[in-house]
């Protein structure tokens, strides 16, 4: 079967909604037994349990259970009374709210979805009742519950580093500085939405209130310390940082806070694995398309017709971006780097581009991806919870997707952003 | 409700139970594991079981996606196509699931068969058929749970309504 037949056929595969991790099989299985006959299909049986046993990503059931014990233990709520009484007296200050408690949230779960389901159930109804549009609700909510995916830890950077074979934990130490400029230009901009259309002041900054609320929620800020601390302290990988969040998080919901919801968190439980399958079975699939991609060459094939075309590395990098940022339109993001990271590894390490800087390009791409329909996990699920129009939101969030676009050209064009602490730590 | 939703339904729960107990068996290793290790005495099966454990979420986890129709598509082009689209859309989308899975069952099958006799390095009494087994067992549990939403897409496919929601994934 020749390449691009069997892009088409992809491709028509997902247009008719075969499941993409069906397709990629389907078209691996079927070009396999037309280049080597059935002997080779016992090889996908074992590479369909060795493509789910990837050790890093060990770390992704795990962040997702630790984020919804979060949910399900009143810590959510916890962060958002702190985070109200920090920044609510500036004006718009639920937005800001909205912003500060993503930023804490993004340093345990490292989930969107599950930000924006934690957060956005909360505060989304408050600031509609305090006579915020809730497109606006919407958009601020969706656009800062991206940041989960750029400050670490980042579910999106595991399987991106597994995909690349690169380190998790460099890229989870390069989001930080991109993380930051994304949630100040998001506050910056909800600044002068809040001001231009007469938002309300949440309540007047009383250091008694920030003390009172950060007592309360003095446990959960223990989360991120024992998380990112452990992990970048080099006391514990990755994996073992995650289920050291799980049992923090049940710690403080069960013993400290008392308010762990069991039914709730046996069905959290469920979701989670449930989620967590979906995403692994594209990766065990995408194996068995790995075998057909090696032994066709398609990756060097297009290294070398990329490379003959130019050796810019900044034209590449553009070229890259557009594609990532179009795919994100139409596929989820994991199905993204699982489908693409691959195929283009050997692009950028043959231009010399560090795998980490990349690895945040990927990550920001993704982050606009979630809000740009018509597939975009995080604005729908925002949508769903404001039961506001997805087109009506966008028309807002449109200024919100520009400033994690800038973000990104900052970070695409300027690679210390994101390497600077990287370089500092680690090399 | 007829009788395949309550298989359906029957299935649903069973499998709800078996994936509940892998995540929690999961940060159960994988916390004990960081214990053992700072107290000096690392576990030797760790690097071995864990991702054992992740693989056998995958495949029960899919069969429970697959229940729950959760599995990642682009389901927008058919569900805004008129129903002389859809019905064979539908056909050849569900062919290509269940004759897929039931080839990695049939080939999973296959592979246990030759794994018969071997064990694990760090767990000698532990069969790799039987850590293997979740391939041709997941595969066909997968197979048969997309049997079993086949009426309620056909329905849909039908009546021209809208199609189920995926459920968000945590990226």
């Amino acid at each position: 079967m020749s390449i691009l037949l069997a892009l088409v056929a992809l491709f028509v595969l997902v247009l008719i909604d075969v499941p993409i991790a069906v397709a990629l099989g389907v078209i691996a299985v079927t070009a396999m037994v037309a280049s080597a006959g059935m002997g080779d299909l016992l090889t996908v049986a074992i590479t369909m349990f060795t493509g789910a046993t990837k050790f890093p990503l060990i770390a992704i059931p795990l962040f997702v259970l630790a984020g919804a014990i979060m949910n399900t233990s009143g810590i959510s709520r916890r962060l958002i009374a702190f985070a109200s009484a920090l920044f609510g007296f500036v004006r718009g200050g639920l937005a800001m709210v909205n912003i500060g408690t993503s930023m804490f949230f993004a340093e345990i779960s490292g989930s969107a979805v599950a930000d924006v389901a934690a957060i956005g159930s909360i505060l989304m109804p408050a600031m509609v009742k305090k006579g915020y549009p809730k497109e606006f609700a919407a958009a601020i909510t969706s656009s800062s519950a991206s940041l989960a995916i750029i400050i670490p830890p980042s579910i999106p950077m595991i399987l991106y580093a597994v995909m690349a074979n690169t380190s998790v934990v460099q890229l989870f130490v390069a989001g930080i500085i991109p993380g930051l400029l994304g949630a100040a230009g998001l506050a910056a901009l909800a600044w002068w939405f809040a001001v231009r259309y007469d938002y309300p002041v949440e309540e007047v900054f009383r250091l008694s209130r920030v003390w009172v609320t950060f007592k309360d929620a003095a446990w959960a800020f223990l989360l991120p310390l024992i998380i990112l601390g452990g992990i970048f302290g080099g006391f514990v990988t990755a994996t073992e940082g995650a289920g050291l969040a799980v049992f923090a998080a049940l710690f403080i919901g069960l013993v400290i806070y008392r308010e762990v919801d069991l039914p709730q968190l046996y069905r959290a439980l469920v979701d989670g694995a449930v989620q967590t399958s979906v995403v692994m079975l594209l990766v065990a699939t995408s194996a068995v398309l790995g075998l057909y991609l090696t032994e066709t060459r398609v990756p060097q094939l297009l290294t070398q017709g990329i490379i003959g075309l130019t050796q810019n590395t900044y034209l590449v990098l553009l070229m890259l971006n557009a594609l990532f940022l179009v795919l994100g339109c139409f596929l989820h993001g994991a199905a993204a780097i699982i489908l693409v990271v691959p195929i283009v590894m050997p692009i950028v390490n043959t231009l010399g581009i560090d795998p980490v800087h990349f690895g945040l390009i990927v990550t920001l791409n993704l982050a606009i991806g979630q809000q740009t329909p018509p597939v975009a996990s995080v604005l729908i699920t925002a949508c769903s919870i404001a039961k506001a129009d997805v087109w009506e939101v966008t028309k807002v969030n449109v200024w919100f997707i520009g400033v994690l676009a800038a973000v990104l050209i900052l970070v695409t064009y300027v690679p210390i952003i994101p390497l600077a602490l990287v370089e500092y730590f680690y090399r | 409700m007829s009788a395949v939703g309550t298989v359906r339904r029957a299935a649903e729960r069973v499998l709800e139970v078996v994936c509940a107990a892998l995540m929690i068996g999961l940060a159960i290793v994988v916390g004990l594991a960081v214990v053992f290790r700072y107290s000096g005495a690392s576990l030797v099966w760790y690097d071995e079981v864990t991702p054992i454990i992740l693989a056998w979420l995958t495949y029960y986890g899919a069969a429970l996606a697959a229940l729950r129709r959760a599995h990642l598509g682009f389901p927008g082009l058919v569900a805004a196509a008129p129903v002389g689209f859809r019905i064979p859309a539908l056909i050849v989308s569900e062919t290509l699931v269940v004759g897929f899975f039931l080839v990695v069952a049939w080939y999973g099958w296959q592979v246990v068969q030759l794994l018969a006799g071997n064990t694990l390095i760090s767990l000698p009494w532990v069969p790799v058929s039987l850590t293997q087994s979740v391939i041709p067992l997941g595969a066909l549990l997968i197979a048969l749970a997309e049997v079993l939403t086949i009426p309620e897409r056909w329905q849909e496919a039908r009546s021209g309504g809208q199609l189920a929601e995926h459920e968000e994934t945590p990226l």
